[in-house]
């Protein structure tokens, strides 16, 4: 066992009670609206402990931790409860593409604010006219006078209203289409351009927003790569998404599964034979899932588990929360006090993992295509709808 | 070389896929072989077990092994599975020299590793505890469905003997001891049934003895051989299926190109995937780890595998439905895997066991 994680147990034990304790199982995703105050207090005082962004390199305060520290500091994390981390857009998107594709200028200004956890970030690739079809966003962005003004509109934005920060694929070239001509820039959202509205989701709460941008602006300096480069950095940022980014995530479905657990041996769903199976197989998969992870980890190559773990988690995850309400049975309807429960968040929130990030049927396409070598599909403009 | 093999696993696979292919391709392999209904391919296990020494993979290297342990198995049992050929490196290599190396006695050891490593014996195992009796120093009993008990030249049991279980060996041709070949709908593999009459006990052998919980853990652990069996022979089925469809022109474009077959390919892809990493971690785990994990390899593989063969056919069209084209082979494997070894429902209720306690 590593000492960095005997260390962070140390550390949780001594730090996550007193007023920090209402904060153990909450605010994963779906429980977005539980304490965002304080839990980014809680980020800040992860960050001044040094238990941010560990596998940085050692100039941006990174303390060498292997892919496998990571693993097991995640896993200490989730066993303690720890709250659902404001941060994990920075620390696990933005932070390993700056450190890609950033400039140095660009490094030193974002990085010490996401390792400190205090500057929060969000992600703005969405659009009404590009969702699965990314490269079709609209939204402009044009350099004048040392500056890019930004105009259109993005969607389904996670977490904005609690951001400091968004990341944006715009269009630079007039004219151009599909991935070319695209840029990838840093934007500061409290300013006069910038426009935040959320919306509710079927969860009840509303973790996604709409971000207008209306003559929005930032730096000259603030664009990862170069005009044309938008595509390319945007879809590194995404492996790390589809990627090792969910660990810290993942290692919570534990928890989740042992409360199902715990539900079905006090209401006697665990002598139901089908949920019997089903919880067996939850807990199959996800020994399989957390093994995946050591292939990813452990092969300099891409393996098959890089290709199928988003698709994998994200169902595993569907298929507990409709578990989980099997078991729950017809209680399962019943809202008491007026506020999801646990369970109830988890079947609901559960709904939107096989879609964001690229939903099922991308992946398919992405597996097919990439894993496969199977043709790739026809881009459209052909296709009339009849009406 | 890729996690979790080394480059000595990828040296063996390479010399293993060689020689089975070469023989076999993928079970268009010798239709004399499974047209002899004999399910048994002696010159091939000849050149595989003694010219390319690996039925000792996972033996100890001071009993003449490769002591590559199970994840040079697990490099084995796949290409076995990719080629369906016809030899009994699956009792012989992976549950009876485990048998012997964890319940043997000293003298078992040096007796029998040296000469399973060498090729120069095959030997079988059934679980005999409920099957034999012994009455006035004479065994008897019948077990059903042995692999590979027609060929092997010597047959292990377990036996219950009090508190204990022991490790017996009848060897081949002794006297009351029938073995009856059984047609099986999967015709690259060699099941028998086992009649013992009246063995003397003297002409049986002694092997070791142990717990039964030891014997439990063995077999259990025996199952990520078969696990790997199945991926190997899923990942077998999908390559064939690609490559069809990829050939196969309708409407005017390769069937490959239509969403439809793309997903249900990438379908078959992510079981594949997720059987390898349980397999993978089965073979890796140690300790009381890995009983669970074998459980876990063996339910989620076996089911991936039938599920995989079950959707190549349906990807093939009609030609899948051939008897000349040999992707039924891999559909019978993967229902006799699921169905001999028992059904991955009983795993599941292990687990569940574990997890929620008994049913009331
Ligand atoms: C909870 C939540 C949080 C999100 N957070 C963010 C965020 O922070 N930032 C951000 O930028 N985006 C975010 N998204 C947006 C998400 O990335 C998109 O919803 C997703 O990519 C799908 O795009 P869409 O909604 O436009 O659906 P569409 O692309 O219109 O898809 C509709 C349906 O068509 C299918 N489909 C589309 N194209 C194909 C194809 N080629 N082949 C087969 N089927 C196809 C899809 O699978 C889907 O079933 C979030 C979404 C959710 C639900």
């Amino acid at each position: 066992m590593s000492t960095l994680r005997d260390e962070f147990r140390d550390w949780l034990n001594d730090n996550l009670k007193g007023e920090y304790e209402c904060l153990r199982w909450r605010g994963m995703p779906g429980d977005d609206e539980a304490y965002p105050e304080l839990r980014k207090i809680w980020e800040a005082k992860l960050g001044e402990a040094g238990w941010i962004g560990l596998d940085w390199p050692s100039e941006y305060g990174g303390r060498g931790a292997s892919d496998a520290d990571i693993i097991e500091l995640a896993e200490e994390y989730a066993e303690h409860g720890g709250p659902g981390r404001c941060g994990h857009i920075g620390e696990t998107l933005l932070a390993p593409t700056l450190l890609a594709y950033g400039t140095k200028e660009q490094q030193d200004k974002y990085l010490p604010g996401i390792k400190n956890g205090t500057e929060f970030w969000c992600q703005g690739y969405s659009e009404p006219g590009a969702g699965s079809d990314l490269a079709n966003v609209k939204t402009k962005a044009r350099l004048e006078n040392g500056e890019w003004i930004i105009d259109g509109q993005k969607i389904w934005t996670s977490l904005a209203l609690e951001s400091d920060y968004i990341f944006v694929v715009a269009r630079a070239e007039p004219g151009s289409v599909g991935n070319k001509g695209l840029v990838f820039l840093l934007v500061k959202l409290d300013q006069p351009g910038v426009d935040i509205r959320p919306i509710k989701q079927m969860s009840g709460s509303s973790e996604f927003n709409e971000v207008y941008f209306t003559e929005a602006k930032c730096a000259e300096g603030d664009i990862v790569g170069k005009v044309g480069d938008g595509w390319r950095v945007a879809m590194a940022l995404l492996a790390f998404e589809r990627g090792t980014s969910t660990i810290g995530q993942q290692m919570t479905f534990k928890n989740e599964l042992n409360a199902v657990i715990k539900l079905a041996k006090q209401n006697g769903a665990a002598n139901d034979p089908l949920i019997r199976t089903r919880i067996a197989k939850a807990y199959t998969e996800l020994q399989i899932m957390k093994f995946g992870f050591r292939r990813t980890l452990s092969s300099d190559q891409m393996s098959g588990a890089d290709f199928t773990s988003k698709i994998f988690w994200s169902t595993w995850h569907r298929n507990l929360g409709e578990l989980a309400a099997d078991v729950m049975g017809a209680s399962a309807e019943i809202i008491n006090e007026g506020e999801f429960s646990a369970l109830q968040k988890l079947f609901l929130y559960s709904r939107a993992d096989t879609i964001y990030g690229g939903t099922n049927q991308i992946q398919r396409n992405i597996i097919a295509e990439r894993a496969l070598g199977m043709p790739r599909e026809p881009r459209g403009g052909q296709m009339v709808t009849k009406g | 070389m890729s996690f979790p093999f080394s480059d000595d696993h990828d040296m063996i696979r390479e010399a293993v896929r060689g020689v089975l292919q070469d023989a076999y391709d993928g079970g268009k392999g010798p239709e004399h072989i499974y047209k002899s209904g004999a399910g048994y391919d002696a010159e091939l296990w000849t050149s595989f077990a003694q010219d390319l020494g690996m039925a000792g993979i996972a033996i100890d290297e001071a009993y003449g092994g490769a002591a590559l342990g199970d994840l040079g198995r697990v490099v084995i049992m796949e290409e076995l599975g990719a080629s369906l050929a016809s030899i009994p490196f699956s009792p012989c290599s992976t549950i009876a020299s485990d048998m012997i190396a964890g319940v043997g006695s000293d003298e078992a050891k040096e007796e029998w590793l040296p000469k399973i490593a060498a090729g120069e014996a095959i030997f079988a195992y059934t679980d005999g505890h409920h099957a034999l009796t012994v009455e006035g120093g004479k065994l008897s009993g019948r077990v059903n469905m042995v692999l590979y008990g027609a060929q092997a030249d010597v047959l292990l049991m377990s036996f219950r003997d009090g508190d204990k279980f022991k490790l017996i060996g009848i060897p081949q041709g002794v006297k009351g001891y029938g073995a009856e070949t059984v047609e099986t709908m999967d015709p690259t593999r060699s099941f028998s049934n086992i009649t013992l009459q009246d063995v003397m006990m003297k002409d049986v052998m002694h092997l070791g003895e142990g717990t039964p919980e030891q014997f439990d853990a063995i077999v259990k652990t025996s199952f990520i051989g078969l696990a790997a069996e199945c991926v190997g022979g899923a990942q077998k089925a999908l390559d064939m299926t690609l490559e069809y469809l990829g050939q196969r022109v309708q409407f005017g474009r390769p069937i490959a190109s239509f969403q439809a077959i793309k997903h249900r390919a990438a379908d078959m892809y992510i079981a594949i995937e997720a059987a390898r990493n349980a397999v993978y971690a089965a073979a890796m785990a140690e300790g009381d780890d890995k009983v669970e994990a074998a459980l876990i390899a063996k339910a989620y593989a076996s089911d991936a595998f039938f599920d995989v063969a079950g959707h190549a056919i349906q990807l093939h069209g009609g030609i899948g439905f051939t008897w000349e084209y040999p992707l039924h082979y891999f559909f019978k494997r993967a229902r006799a895997n699921r169905a001999v070894f028992g059904q991955s429902a009983r795993e599941y209720e292990r687990l569940a066991t574990i997890l929620l306690g008994e049913a009331a």
